[in-house]
């Protein structure tokens, strides 16, 4: 029948809470990779911090050759490539772990990486032939052909069931005809990963994904875009102009695309999302510098308690987004399902990083305003991660309806932490049955229905993510003595959250009515937008 | 199971047809939703919102979530229809 649902995930991980605890606190996923994660994140921290000069990068619009190359010797187009390609076969997490490292440097170059790592080469991994991962890897490794993924049309992008690109079959080979927008590492990628329509392969509206290599006659790449942040990462259109490929070509089952796409998102979300982690830990790094040396009304800024509520709140939103990705890896190692955890991850790091950033501009004043203290720098490279990889408005839509789609489960377990955080747990547990309560009443009153219901949706999907997040940091920190201060701070920030979206939920469907009423008024003189029923 | 002959039938299939702006008459009724109609999961449920107006059945979101194909939804339909209209007579 239709695919499988994924657990409740905010009773993920209750049966063994030492274990998750134990995965939450440290960066990788093996024994194997404890050895080698660290050399590894040294040896790129170095490399980039002595390469990549991130005001030039900013104002240049480009990653310098020259860096490029570096990274490429150091093995690191190979991080999530499978060893017995020439990879260094590392888990998400410990992946999650050096994008994070190079993003807290310089964010095109984490994101050249990190996408590469992701949605670049993932599904050539998972379900390329036998044959072309023989062909490519040893390219894709060499960082000879840098990977990237074609999704996104100028007439589709949040709805990507829109797309146009087609692939026909032209005996044994494929053609492919369309043009693919925003294409993040274009400009210089060997090969292309493209969601296409394949009508005959599966039904008339069936999608797959073809992989295409960049010298593929038919192949044109377009001029970079001029961007308000991650100005050195390459972002083009690529067009496809009867650019023929074997079927073979053709990733996995024909047909799956859009499933095989979304699976793909869920690596690119998380490696997105360990990319929040490293900008918030570099405005969090400078706004500390920065209150702890400026002095005013004869102190140090840093004493007055409304700065030092900034930086705890910094700290907390860090540990929150830290917490969710290891959760990601960790869940992806013990073979549970991603796809929502990822785009819990991806959400919540991306407005926890703009939020660090914007508070870390606070903080420095006009310093912050200005380019060369690098906060303003950050802040623009973090604004887009609420947008690309779906954009977190249609996320918490979508977020909601797979929470409340979920057959109900019985009464789970209590939530039992003796010790230090039991006040925290039995608050959770609480908010927890509140929530079960909750969305159950919207299931009865709404049924399929609630599709329609968008801020219904959004409430549960972040009251679920909020809940989620607390759980991960009380589970950290039972691993993680050290971490309780930060911990507590963290969940209590969590739970008040939770308890207000669980609040816009009860007045969710009232605040649709109003919205639309004024939201009417406003479009009238100007559009055709088809009018939504929000009763 | 097949509801070729389900009276559901056609009224499902155009409303697919609308929905995703195809002809009616290349829709199989074994079609899958996502896979042969491309439609993903927020687009599938908009379509069963759509057929639980119009055709004035109650549809649970667990219970959508399980349907695959357009056979499927029809048979559904038609299951609930008949429930309902056996709890209207027994009350
Ligand atoms: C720098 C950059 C790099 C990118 N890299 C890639 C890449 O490598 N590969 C790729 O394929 N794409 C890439 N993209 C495209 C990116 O993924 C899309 O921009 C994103 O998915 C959103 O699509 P859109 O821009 O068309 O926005 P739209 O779909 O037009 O949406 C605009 C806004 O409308 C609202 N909205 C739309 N639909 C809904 C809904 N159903 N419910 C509620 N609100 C809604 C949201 O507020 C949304 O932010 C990149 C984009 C940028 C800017």
């Amino acid at each position: 029948m239709a695919q499988a649902l994924p657990p409740e995930p905010i009773a993920v991980g209750l049966e063994n809470q030492e274990a998750l605890g134990a995965g939450l606190s440290v960066a990788h996923a093996t024994p194997a990779e404890a050895e080698a994660l660290p050399l590894v994140r040294a040896e790129s921290t170095r490399l980039v911090a002595s390469l990549a000069d991130a005001a030039a990068i900013d104002r240049d619009g480009a990653i310098p050759l020259a860096l490029r190359q570096a990274v490429a010797d150091a093995g690191l187009f190979g991080l999530t490539v499978p060893e017995e390609h020439g990879g260094a076969g590392f888990s998400l997490k410990a992946a999650c772990a050096v994008v994070a490292d190079l993003a807290a440097i310089e964010r095109s170059t984490a994101i050249m990486i990190g996408l590469h790592s992701g949605l670049g080469v993932r599904p050539l991994v998972e379900l390329g032939s036998a044959e072309l991962q023989a062909r490519m890897f040893p390219e894709i490794v060499s960082g000879a052909r840098i990977a990237s993924f074609a999704a996104t049309e100028a007439e589709a992008g949040s709805d990507l069931t829109g797309i146009r690109t087609t692939g026909t079959v032209v005996g044994d080979q494929l053609r492919v005809d369309g043009e693919k927008v925003y294409v993040t590492n274009g400009g210089f990628a060997g090969c292309y990963t493209v969601l296409a329509r394949t009508p005959g392969l599966g039904g008339q509206r069936a999608h797959s994904l073809v992989f295409v290599p960049r010298e593929t006659p038919g192949v044109t790449i377009g001029p970079e875009e001029d961007k308000l942040g991650i100005r050195g990462s390459s972002t083009v259109t690529v067009t496809f102009e009867g650019a023929m490929v074997p079927q073979g070509m053709i990733l996995g089952q024909a047909g799956r695309g859009i499933d095989q796409a979304h699976a793909a998102l869920s690596w690119g979300r998380t490696l997105m999302a360990a990319g929040c982690v490293g900008t918030a830990r570099a405005a969090l790094h400078l706004a500390l510098s920065h209150v702890t040396s400026r002095q005013q009304f004869g102190k140090p800024i840093g004493d007055f308690t409304a700065s030092r509520a900034h930086v705890a709140r910094m700290a907390a939103r860090l540990y929150a987004s830290e917490t969710l990705v290891r959760w990601v890896g960790h869940a992806l190692a013990s073979g549970q399902p991603i796809d929502e955890l990822s785009l819990g991850a991806k959400v919540l790091c991306s407005e926890a990083s703009f939020e660090i950033c914007d508070r870390a501009l606070q903080l420095h004043g006009a310093l912050g305003f200005i380019e060369p203290t690098g906060v303003a720098r950050l802040t623009r490279d973090c604004r887009i991660t609420r947008i690309f990889e779906g954009a977190n408005d249609v996320l918490l839509v979508r977020g909601g309806a797979a929470v409340l789609g979920r057959k109900p489960a019985p009464a789970p377990a209590r939530l039992s932490l003796p010790g230090p955080l039991e006040r925290e747990a039995k608050a959770w547990d609480a908010l927890r049955s509140r929530f079960t309560d909750a969305t159950a009443s919207v299931r009865a009153e709404h049924g399929v229905g609630v599709v329609r219901h968008q801020l219904v949706l959004q409430a549960v999907a972040r009251a679920n993510l909020a809940l989620l997040a607390a759980l991960g940091c009380l589970f950290r920190a039972q691993a993680r003595p050290d971490e309780l201060t930060l911990a507590r701070h963290a969940t209590e920030d969590l739970l008040f959250e939770a308890e207000q979206h669980l609040n816009d939920l009860a007045r969710a469907v009232r605040d649709e009515a109003r919205v639309h009423a004024v939201s009417d008024q406003l479009y009238a003189p100007l559009s055709r937008i088809t009018k939504e029923d929000p009763s | 199971m097949s509801t070729s002959e389900s009276p559901t039938r056609d009224r499902v299939i155009a409303m697919v047809a609308k929905i995703l702006k195809l002809d009616a008459s290349k829709i199989n009724t074994s079609d899958r939703l996502r896979e042969d109609l491309g439609m993903d999961s927020l687009a599938s449920l908009e379509l069963l919102s759509c057929i639980s107006d119009e055709l004035d059945v109650d549809i649970e979101l667990d219970e959508a979530m399980e349907l695959v194909t357009i056979d499927d939804a029809c048979a559904f339909v038609d299951r609930v229809t008949a429930e309902q209209r056996g709890a209207g007579a027994a009350s």
